[in-house]
Order: structure tokens, then C-alpha cells, then sequence
């Protein structure tokens, strides 16, 4: 009796001190991995070369940066099988909230970096070059003359901004009462910040029109729509199959010097490729076109750095393939001194 | 003893588990109230509310047209909702012969799995042109993204919601009620109209009111096709913001300025309220038809 006793105690304690133990090392397995997640760390720290090919890359922000983004890792992850690479979508100022809350590695952000940004540990290099381009329906009722005149800065600007030019008539001076149905970007992004800062250094929340979330879906409304005026980064106004605009769309030419008539120097929106040498040779004006930039918190470091310091040699190469403009080498030199 | 003591291990670990998931609420209150609490220090609560100027970077926080527009789309999507849903579900509860009412019934379950914005293309795809001829016929020139597509899409999304929540509570109603109704020589309809629905009435104001914080708090299919303008709509064609759409566009603003941040986590902070109000509403319908059955 006593000694069954016994073994029933004995086994009671063996039993206390198992869930004790596991206990214990659910909660250090999961502090572990939550104070992790909360220093934002998602890559090892240690600095040895091995290990800095391998491990997950995760990557967010603007649409501009993703196709090309995808490519990157497509090539990087083949040299380097051991590196995992995560990208996903959604503006601008999502990647960059995701990058200073340490939710991913590298945040795409396709404006300028702001001060405030830069006073919470942000630290970005440029990447590559790309460009906004406004947008109308391919059956607009007035696109030959559209395509002929062009739309001066000033106008653009009456458009999405003043608000005092409400009828298409109105942009290429005729009577044509058909109304502008104007739309912009609803999501925080980069190509709203660079086409605001092109019609007179204004932000986001000064251009009007019906919001519509994301580059693919502002480039669907205008294609629905006849009477649509839009803007678009240039991968997603333009086909990458055919180099043509996308089926549905026309590029609206910018009348650069404003004589009211697209010259020949200003004529460059039949091809994605046309338009990409004009970027480089500066005949399309900066803003709209831009730089686009990798953002993380506080500095780039294991296989991060290794990925980010290849897009700024080997990765290059890619940019005009994917339809986006080298950097300059001295712009690159740069951004590798900054990577350290 | 072995078995007690199991028994005791197993009921600690599951208080645990239930104490944590029932604490989840009151933390996000918290963190909400704390993170808000910038805003609501600098600016007076009326101003908030009652001033139409959204212009963040300027210092201009006016949630008006936000609150607004959050109003017309649940509205519509509820004006649209309550009758269909109230009607179908009187129908496969009563009417439907029963092989018919288990083909039917999946069949909406199955809406409440799909992704929300799967809806939201579905609506830029379908809905938006559709609210666009439909304007035209009003002799009204819209760009169909509209508080009304925002409410039709919605109006589906809570389809599922207000008919499985209904279903359910008609067929609490016992038999013998509507046995006895007709075999007064009541019709089908009278029995339905004066006998089930009375019984089942504030049951089905539960279900509406589930549907309604559902509708309420629906971020993306919802943003995709409202139009975000920060303006108060004039009429169903007009575009509109609602609140859930002002945080998920603008969480990328939220690391600019500290005041940004905060009245974002204000609109979270007021949807959560309403929501919680409506849930418990919905709750204290529900314990009332229970009280009603068991007299």
C-alpha cells in the first residue's frame, strides 16, 4: 500500500517536472523568436561570407519597383540557390512603413525619402531609374488631336490640382464638352508623390479625382473609361511583350517647350524602348521621371547587403530588358559607397 | 490519481488559453486609445468629427466625409441586403422542399469563403461599368466608381452573414407554433407573417445587425471600387471614402508625420467602437428570443 503510495507520488512529481520543462521551452523558443521579430531581425547576424548567401530576403512596397524586383531575384536566386527571396506589392509608403517597422529587409519606395523618414532610421540608395506618364483611353473622342498638340505642364496641373479645367475641350482648345473624368492613385505610392512634384511641388493629397487602388488599377479604369485621364508608372502603361501602350491605353506626349504641337524631338511615346532613351538622354524632364530607391532601417547587413550591392553592379545589366534605365555609374558608385 | 491530475493539467492550460484570446479585446482598446491619444489631445473632439478638410500634411484632420461615406455604403449595402436576405431565407426555411433548401444552403455558405478581394475585382470588373450605364439612364455622367458599386459589393459580402444567422434562428421556431396556426385554418403566409416572424423578429434584427458590423468594417473589396474621394457624397453616384478604406490607403503615410499615425489609429479606434456597440446589441436580441422560446 505505502509503496504504490510512493510510485503514485513519484510519478506525480515526474509528470510536474516534464510540463514544467516543456513548458519552459515553449516560452524561451517563443520569446526567442518574438524578441527576434520585434528587433526586426529576420536575417542571421553573423557577418561570415558562407552564410551571407543564404537565408529569406523579404521585400515590400511600390508597384513601380516589383516587375523589376522580380526579376532580380529571379537571377540572383540563381547564382545564389541558398538565398530566399520574398517580394510583395503595395505602394510606396507601404514599404517604406514595412521597412522602418522592421516587418521587411528592404522596402521599395519610388520618391523621395523625407526627413522625418530619414529621422527614423531610414537608409535608402537609389537602384535604378523609371519614369510616370499620363494616361488616356485609346477611343478618347479627341486622340488624334491629343496626340498631335500634347498637354502642357500648366494644364496638367488646371487638370488634377486647380481643378479649372474640366472639359477635354479645354485641353487641346476646342469647343468639346465632353468631361474629363480625372482619377488617381488611392494607395499612398510613388508615382502619385512624383507626378504631384512634376505639375508644381505638391504632394499626394493635392491631386483630385476618384481614387483607385494600385497601378494595375488605375490603368484599368482609364482603359474603361473614354473620357479617363490617368497616370502610370511606365511598366505598367506599356506592354513588355509588344513595347507597344498597353491595349486600350494611349501615352499622353508632354508639350516639354509648350508651343502647343508635339515637334519631332518631343515625339517619343510609340515604343517602350523610344521612350526609355528619352529618359536617358533627358528629353523626357525629371520629374516625371525618377529614381527609385531600396530603403531599410538603420543599415543593410548579411545577405541583404550581398543582394543589394549585386543590383548595384551585375543586377544593372537587367534594368533595360525589364524595361527601366541604368544608373549613371556615378550614382552607383554612390549608393555602393553608402552600402559600406 | 494519475487521471485527476491530468484532468487538472488539461482544465489549467485550457483557462489559459481561454483567458488569453478573451484579453486580445481589451489590449488592442488599449493600444488604440494609447496610440490615438496624440490626436485627441491636440485637437478638439468636435473638430474631428465635424470638419470636412482631410489635408493630413497641413495639419487638417477632418474624419466628416470619412464617417459619411462609411454611412452610405453600409446604408445601401443593408437597404439592398435586408429584404433579399429575409425573403430567401423565409423561403428555404418554409417553403423550399428540403432536397432543394440542401443544395441552396451551401451554395451561400460557400460566398462567405470567398476572398474579399476577389469581390473587389469581380466589382471593378462587373459592378463599376454596370453603376456607370445605370447613371447614364439617371442622365447622370459618372465614372461608376461610386458609394452605390461600394454598397452592391457589399450588399453580396453579407448575403451569407444575415441568411445562415436567420436560417438558423427560423428554424428554432418549435413546429407545434405553426402547426397550431394552421390548424386554425391561417394560410401559409399568415402563419409566417403573424406566427414564425413575430417569434423569430428579434432574431433576425440580430442577424441584420451581425451583417451590418460586418458591412462596416469591410476594407478591400470595398476600397476598390468606392472611388477614396475625401469628399461628402451628394447622391448614390457620387464617389465616397469610407473609414476602413482611409487606413488601409494610407498606412504608408503613417511613419510621415506623428499626427498622421495617430488619427489613423483614431478611425480604427472609432470603427471598433461602433462595431463593439453593434455586436453587443446584437448579442442582447439574441438572449431575448432565447427568454421568448422558453416561456
Amino acid at each position: 500500500m505505502a509503496d504504490e503510495r510512493k510510485m503514485a507520488t513519484k510519478q506525480r512529481l515526474a509528470l510536474l517536472l516534464a510540463t514544467i520543462i516543456m513548458l519552459g521551452l515553449v516560452v524561451s523558443y517563443s520569446s526567442g523568436s518574438l524578441a527576434g521579430y520585434l528587433s526586426g531581425g529576420t536575417q542571421n547576424e553573423n557577418e561570415n561570407s558562407e552564410s551571407n548567401f543564404e537565408g529569406n530576403i523579404k521585400i515590400s512596397g511600390a508597384w513601380a519597383l516589383y516587375p523589376m524586383m522580380v526579376k532580380w531575384a529571379e537571377e540572383y536566386q540563381k547564382i545564389h540557390p541558398g538565398v530566399r527571396i520574398d517580394i510583395s506589392a503595395g505602394g510606396a509608403g507601404k514599404g517604406m512603413t514595412d521597412a522602418l517597422g522592421g516587418l521587411v529587409d528592404i522596402g521599395m519606395v519610388s520618391r523621395e525619402i523625407y526627413p522625418s523618414e530619414i529621422e527614423r532610421g531610414a537608409v535608402w540608395v537609389a537602384c535604378i531609374k523609371d519614369a510616370v506618364v499620363p494616361t488616356a483611353n485609346a477611343n478618347n473622342p479627341i486622340v488624334d488631336k491629343l496626340v498631335k498638340t500634347g498637354v502642357t505642364k500648366e494644364i496638367f496641373e488646371d487638370i488634377w490640382v486647380v481643378e479649372n479645367a474640366t472639359t477635354w475641350g479645354q485641353i487641346v482648345g476646342t469647343d468639346a464638352k465632353d468631361k474629363i473624368n480625372v482619377y488617381t492613385r488611392s494607395d499612398s505610392c510613388g508615382a502619385s508623390e512624383t507626378w504631384a512634384k512634376y505639375l508644381g511641388n505638391y504632394k499626394q493629397e493635392d491631386l483630385n479625382g476618384v481614387g483607385v487602388y494600385g497601378d494595375p488599377g488605375i490603368a484599368e479604369a482609364v482603359r474603361n473609361d473614354p473620357l479617363g485621364i490617368g497616370y502610370n508608372n511606365l511598366n505598367y502603361a506599356y506592354d513588355s511583350n509588344t513595347e507597344k501602350p498597353v491595349d486600350g491605353l494611349v501615352v499622353i506626349p508632354l508639350d516639354v517647350n509648350g508651343n502647343g504641337e508635339v515637334d519631332a524631338d518631343e515625339d517619343f511615346y510609340s515604343t517602350k524602348s523610344e521612350l526609355v532613351d528619352a529618359i536617358i538622354s533627358n528629353a523626357y524632364p525629371s520629374p516625371p521621371a525618377r529614381e527609385l530607391n531600396l530603403v531599410t532601417k538603420e543599415k543593410f547587413s548579411g545577405a541583404t547587403k550581398e543582394f543589394v550591392k549585386w543590383i548595384l553592379t551585375d543586377g544593372q545589366q537587367y534594368g533595360l530588358e525589364t524595361g527601366y534605365i541604368q544608373l549613371s555609374q556615378e550614382r552607383l558608385n554612390d549608393g555602393l559607397a553608402k552600402l559600406g | 490519481m494519475r487521471r485527476k491530475l491530468k484532468d487538472l493539467v488539461a482544465r489549467r492550460f485550457m483557462l489559459l488559453a481561454t483567458f488569453f484570446s478573451s484579453i486580445l479585446v481589451f489590449l488592442i482598446v488599449a493600444g488604440l486609445l494609447q496610440r490615438s491619444s496624440l490626436i485627441l489631445l491636440t485637437k478638439p473632439i468636435s473638430e474631428l468629427i465635424l470638419s470636412s478638410t482631410w489635408r493630413p500634411l497641413a495639419g487638417e484632420f477632418g474624419f466628416y466625409p470619412f464617417i459619411i461615406g462609411t454611412f452610405w455604403v453600409t446604408a445601401i449595402a443593408m437597404a439592398l441586403a435586408i429584404p433579399i436576405c429575409v425573403l430567401a431565407t423565409v423561403y428555404l426555411v418554409e417553403y423550399a422542399p428540403s432536397r432543394l433548401r440542401e443544395l441552396m444552403k451551401p451554395l451561400v455558405d460557400l460566398l462567405a469563403g470567398i476572398p474579399s478581394v476577389v469581390f473587389g475585382v469581380c466589382g471593378v470588373l462587373a459592378i463599376v461599368p454596370l453603376v456607370k450605364k445605370l447613371a447614364l439612364l439617371f442622365g447622370i455622367a459618372t465614372t461608376g466608381y461610386s458609394v452605390f458599386a461600394g454598397g452592391i459589393v457589399l450588399a453580396v459580402m453579407v448575403f451569407p452573414i444575415i441568411i445562415s444567422v436567420s436560417h438558423e434562428v427560423l428554424r428554432s421556431v418549435p413546429n407545434e407554433v405553426r402547426e397550431a396556426s394552421l390548424s386554425l385554418g391561417a394560410t401559409k403566409w399568415q402563419t409566417v407573417k403573424h406566427v414564425v416572424m413575430r417569434i423569430a423578429f428579434p432574431g433576425v434584427v440580430a442577424a441584420v445587425i451581425l451583417g451590418f458590423s460586418r458591412a462596416l468594417g469591410e476594407t478591400m473589396a470595398v476600397l476598390m471600387v468606392v472611388g477614396n474621394v475625401p469628399k461628402v457624397p451628394l447622391s448614390v453616384f457620387d464617389p465616397g471614402y469610407p473609414l476602413p478604406a482611409l487606413i488601409a490607403n494610407s498606412y504608408g503615410e503613417m511613419m510621415s508625420i506623428p499626427l498622421y499615425d495617430s488619427a489613423l489609429l483614431l478611425a480604427a479606434l472609432m470603427l471598433l467602437v461602433v462595431v463593439f456597440v453593434s455586436n453587443v446589441l446584437a448579442r442582447m436580441m439574441v438572449s431575448r428570443i432565447g427568454v421568448m422560446m422558453h416561456r
